[in-house]
């Protein structure tokens, strides 16, 4: 049972400090405190049967990074909208070629 | 029989169009994309739908340009730079041509429909890129037949805010056909309710319409809805859309150049 819960939690961990680092980082919140309870779970089967506790603390330290780094991209992150000279330029000729095209039809409709 | 017929015409007719009374060229409205989870929200992109008039030889159309650009943080993921644009009669919102020029996560494709209403039909280009073809593109036309009062989606976007909605009772719907990737689409919606929602703009009174896809599954479910507010200009504040998991929404960031 405590080893299920240790690799819950590490798989869990883990997958937090993926979303994190992704622009998706709002969601690693779901991870990170499922993360949190089978941490916390194994850490009390653990104290209960006196074995060693390094993977938990492992569980509890990727833990507390993706969290950090989920609310530090979230207070931070800008939400702007990249280059888009090419897609103005696209626009452009578009309606250039638009108004070309456009000359001969008859719009009495 | 002929009741039937007459009682069904007038329950269409409730929600059918108006003249454009809602915008005119210069209008620029700007919407945040994003996807929601569980109440966790992720704006990934932003959708801006301009309007500008445009004088040709013939005579002066209205072109509704609508871009959809992925957030700077998205670019290095998956990059969106998407154009789609629609020359209409400016006063029956008859569409002329339209285009439709996407680049999405590196992958392009262009359509383009030239209407012609007399004869109903539609000269369509569909070109993508590919490496057998020496110009570097592969080139589809087609002509295809439409049915009377088929618009693109662009163009039955806007001509969604030219129905006379203040008119029409809650349950009142209408059916839209729309030319879709060659293919005509119906789209029916349906007013829902009258809402107040709270929208960048302020607190607004809104129509709120359901959007149901028929002939299609592109749409899932019965809980796609757009906000349209409850005055002249019957702008879309606000926009919700079922996916897979969790919701697609649409929500507006700035409106200028209103006509009312």
């Amino acid at each position: 049972m405590r080893l299920l819960f240790i690799i819950l939690g590490l798989i869990s961990a883990i997958f937090a400090v993926i979303l994190s680092v992704l622009p998706l980082s709002n969601f690693a919140y779901f991870p990170a405190i499922a993360a949190l309870i089978f941490g916390i779970i194994a850490f009390i089967k653990t104290r209960e049967t006196n074995k060693p506790k390094h993977t938990i603390q492992l569980i509890f330290l990727l833990t507390i990074i993706s969290l950090a780094l989920t609310t530090y991209k979230s207070v931070t992150a800008t939400t702007e909208v990249g280059d888009t000279e090419q897609l103005e330029q696209r626009a452009q000729d578009s309606e250039e070629d638009a108004i070309e095209e456009l000359n001969d039809i008859d719009i009495s409709e | 029989m002929k009741h039937f017929f007459i009682l069904l015409a007038l329950s269409f007719s409730v929600l059918t169009s108006a003249q454009n009374n809602a915008f005119k060229g210069g209008e620029n409205l700007t919407f945040t994309a994003g996807y929601s989870m569980s109440g966790l929200m992720t704006d990934f992109a932003e959708v801006t739908m301009a309007t500008s008039d445009v004088k040709t030889k013939s005579g002066t159309l209205l072109r509704l340009k609508t871009k959809a650009t992925t957030y700077s943080k998205w670019d290095n993921f998956f990059k969106i730079r998407d154009l789609y644009e629609s020359y209409v009669n400016p006063k029956t919102l008859t569409p002329y041509l339209y285009k439709r020029d996407i680049n999405e996560g590196g992958h392009y494709k262009f359509v383009k429909y030239n209407f012609n209403h007399k004869t109903r039909t539609v000269k369509s280009l569909i070109r993508k890129k590919s490496k057998n073809f020496a110009s570097g593109f592969w080139d589809k036309n087609e002509t295809v037949k439409i049915s009377s009062g088929t618009k693109d989606i662009v163009t039955t976007i806007y001509h969604l805010r030219t129905l006379d909605i203040k008119k029409a009772s809650v349950g009142d719907s209408d059916t839209f056909q729309v030319l879709f990737d060659n293919k005509e689409m119906r789209f029916r919606f349906t007013y829902a309710a009258k809402e107040t929602i709270n929208t960048a703009l302020g607190k607004k009174e809104c129509y709120k319409l359901r959007i149901n896809l028929i002939n299609n599954n592109a749409l899932k479910g019965n809980d796609n809805f757009v906000w349209l507010t409850a005055d002249e200009n019957k702008i879309p504040v606000y926009a919700k859309f079922k996916v897979a998991i969790g919701s697609g929404e649409l929500k507006i960031k700035s409106a200028t150049g209103l006509k009312n």
